[in-house]
């Protein structure tokens, strides 16, 4: 049988250190891997595993998000009933004391109180933006099911990019019981595994979850995990697919390299067989390679046009690379303009970046050089 | 409760079009994969909303799966309207009669109700078989102006093949004294595009009386357009001057997709001043691996190339993998080409399979020499296939 559950997407809650690419977007918005962004990672993962009934939560900066969400068609989200519904910003009394926009996933949570009561699906999936994986959430509820779990933690080895600056939640399992959980990265739990933060939980439990925070005054859902886990059934679910947890602009450019030089994350992310990731879709007409174009071990999007050498890149839409000109370990987003011999190594390009000929622009494989939104250089 | 229109289009999309053979056993001829991402039809819709003309009548009779799976409900040309929009018209079974098209004309006919529920002025008819980009506004303009009847859309081609084109004797104002179809010896190069304008009025008029006709092959070329200038009707030509390619034959297929690379292409399918609007597949970005090639080509994306890819068009999902060539060629979806396989001169068509060190086509044949792969075909490991 169908399975029956919603799911809710928090876009930028738990992110403040991405300063650089959410200077004007949410964290859902970021674009990544040539044609996406983050959010359709979730959407899809949702819609794949035939999730039609999904809320999105944004606080600020949501415009982006929101034209590139449009109807929710592109991800067949376009429904009579359900779709896709944003929970955009609001003052909110649940805030803590001056009125302000919510700021925790708790308070979130609360200030759609009553969608959730309202929900008729058995299950809700909540998940974080920021971290991308390419998942079967049917399976992570079909085993929510089996073991029953009250909730149901996703998690993931610790990769080797992750950087001890950004706390994430950990937690340690026994048997895949959580046994600890910790908001820190300094790893003080047993055997730390990364929680992707995305729960599976009774859509019932979710319900008694938001009344015992607000009996309690407790604005935070790792406070009441913290709580709770003692004395509760939460259980890990291992994931073993590549994970792009992008909690600072290092884990960003890191990832990004790793779809154009590591064969098994974009496979996992992006060639998962049965698991399509769905985007907004432009007319785009295909990518032209000139006679002087070299490209090596990089992910190309449509409507690009390469005159010169691309190595080791992630190339956004209608990019357009010049003669002579060298990329390599850089990321450049969409109708980003690269004239004529120009060199660039390890560079992060905003949307219409204009680099003109001859420029030479190097960061390094720890400190990427970021070049904002429609800037000249 | 329809809307008056000025003008609507009507799209003659029932052709077989079996001159392209293998590609068109199973799918119509505007439905044959262009320029990687592109369906031929794609073109004339795309010119229509980028005409302003938001009601087309496609007009479906040969092998309609495929085409009317891909027309759907007209959204990818911002065609799905409450008020008009696309529509697809098969030919159907009335109280009187029941008839396949029997012609272009005589498929027209049998929709005049569909034309007359939208009142229009004017009736653009258009083909689904052909390449080019045009406003269709500016041909209006000229017919209105010139207050003709009927105004044939034409395109200047080489002298010595213009015995293959219905060609337009002018007057200097651009009046046409007589039309001919496929002449022996032609008098100009000024050929017919299969693009009309005609006054409504005037063609329900002359559609209604060709099918009176039991001799008449119900053929636009053949009966309508004589028919107007043995009555005398007010008959212009309008010259239109931009790429224009008939892609009925293998040979035009392959050099179409040619004039789409290079550094300056003759047709250039990224000039965004007049988009080609087609419907899109979620694939993922096109990967290109370590010691791969791809140079003087046109790739889509969902391509993984890790191989050596010249002078080619690639449509989405194909993948090129290590010591495999392509050169010269047009790879249709999901085809896969395995390793230290070659591929020259060939038109594929999709989810066909090249083995381990196959070889399909002839290097350097030229467009005269093509070998084309049909739809699924999977060539053995080593083997060669030749056209």
């Amino acid at each position: 049988m169908a399975i029956s559950a919603a799911g809710i997407i928090f876009s930028s809650l738990n992110n403040n250190t991405l300063s650089r690419l959410t200077t004007d977007r949410t964290v859902a918005a970021i674009p990544f891997a040539c044609r996406y962004r983050l959010v359709d990672f979730c959407l899809s993962n949702l819609v794949n595993a035939n999730i039609s009934n999904i809320y999105i939560v944004a606080n600020y900066s949501y415009r982006s998000l929101v034209e590139h969400i449009g109807s929710g068609k592109d991800w067949d989200l376009a429904r009579r009933e359900g779709g896709i519904t944003m929970i955009s910003p609001f003052q909110t009394s649940y805030a803590s004391s001056s009125p302000k926009l919510f700021s925790t996933h708790m308070e979130a949570l609360r200030s759609m109180k009553e969608y959730i009561n309202e929900l008729k699906e058995d299950y809700v999936v909540l998940m974080d933006a920021d971290n991308v994986v390419n998942i079967d959430l049917e399976n992570v509820i079909k085993t929510h099911e089996q073991t029953g779990a009250e909730i149901t933690f996703v998690t993931a080895a610790i990769p080797e990019t992750y950087t001890s600056k950004t706390p994430r939640m950990m937690v340690s399992s026994v048997a895949d019981k959580i046994t600890d959980i910790a908001m820190s990265a300094s790893y003080n739990v047993k055997n730390p595994e990364l929680s992707l933060n995305i729960f599976v939980m009774k859509t019932h439990s979710l319900r008694t979850i938001i009344e015992e925070a607000e009996a309690y005054s407790l604005d935070s859902l790792t406070k009441l995990f913290l709580a709770n886990y003692k004395s509760s059934n939460y259980r890990a679910y291992r994931h073993d697919g590549y994970v792009a947890s992008v909690s600072s602009f290092l884990d960003y450019y890191k990832h990004s390299i790793a779809l154009a030089k590591n064969p098994e994350a974009r496979d996992s992310l992006l060639w998962k067989k049965g698991f399509p990731i769905f985007t907004k879709v432009h007319n785009s007409a295909p990518t032209v390679h000139t006679a002087t174009a070299v490209v090596e071990n990089s992910v190309i999007a449509d409507e690009c046009f390469i005159e010169g050498t691309v190595i080791n890149s992630v190339i956004f839409r209608g990019v357009h690379i010049g003669k002579g000109t060298v990329v390599k370990d850089s990321v450049l987003f969409h109708g980003t303009y690269v004239e004529d011999n120009v060199e660039l190594n390890c560079i992060v390009t905003d949307k219409d970046v204009h680099i003109t000929s001859g420029a030479k622009l190097s960061g390094n494989e720890n400190m990427p050089f970021y070049v904002q939104k429609k800037r000249k250089i | 409760m329809y809307c008056k229109k000025e003008c609507i289009a009507m799209l003659l999309a029932g052709g077989q079009g079996s001159r392209l053979y293998d590609l068109t056993k199973q799918t119509a001829k505007p439905a044959v994969t262009f320029a990687g991402k592109y369906k031929i039809i794609d073109f004339p819709l795309s010119n229509c909303i980028n005409s302003s003309i938001d009601t087309v009548g496609v007009l479906t009779q040969y092998q309609p799966l495929a085409l009317n799976e891909y027309l759907g409900n007209g959204a990818p040309w911002d065609l799905d309207r409450s008020r008009g929009g696309l529509t697809v018209l098969p030919p159907y079974q009335g109280s009187k009669r029941s008839d396949w098209y029997k012609g272009t004309a005589n498929a027209i006919y049998q929709n005049i109700n569909f034309i007359k529920q939208y009142n229009p002025d004017y009736v653009l008819i258009l083909s689904g078989d052909h390449i080019y980009k045009m406003d269709y506004l500016k041909m209006l303009e000229q017919h209105k102006a010139t207050g003709a009847a009927c105004t044939v859309a034409t395109i200047t081609v080489p002298m010595e093949e213009a015995s293959r084109f219905g060609i337009c004797n002018t007057n200097p104002d651009g009046s046409i004294y007589e039309f001919e179809e496929k002449p022996k010896n032609p008098k100009n190069n000024q050929a017919s595009m299969g693009i009309y304008i005609f006054t409504t009025k005037k063609l329900i008029e002359y559609l209604e009386a060709d099918e009176e006709d039991e001799k008449s092959s119900n053929d636009f070329g053949k009966n309508i357009i004589p028919n107007f200038l043995n009555n005398g009707e007010k008959l212009f030509s309008y010259k239109f001057d931009g790429y224009w390619k008939d892609v009925g034959t293998i040979s035009s297929l392959w050099e179409s997709n040619m004039d789409l690379i290079g550094q300056t292409p003759v047709l250039d399918i990224q000039d965004n001043h007049f988009r080609i609007f087609s419907r899109n597949t979620a694939r993922p970005p096109q990967i290109h691996g370590k010691n791969s090639s791809a140079k003087n080509s046109l790739i889509s994306e969902g391509c993984k190339i890790y191989g050596t890819v010249e002078n080619s068009v690639l449509s989405g999902g194909v993948v090129v993998e290590e010591g495999a060539i392509v050169r010269d060629s047009v790879i249709m979806e999901d085809v896969v080409i395995k390793s230290g396989a070659r591929v020259f001169t060939s038109i594929i068509d999709s989810d066909a399979t090249v083995g381990e060190g196959a070889t399909v086509g002839t290097e350097n044949a030229g467009k005269d020499k093509i070998t084309v792969i049909a739809k699924g075909t999977e060539i053995a490991p080593g083997a060669t296939v030749q056209d």
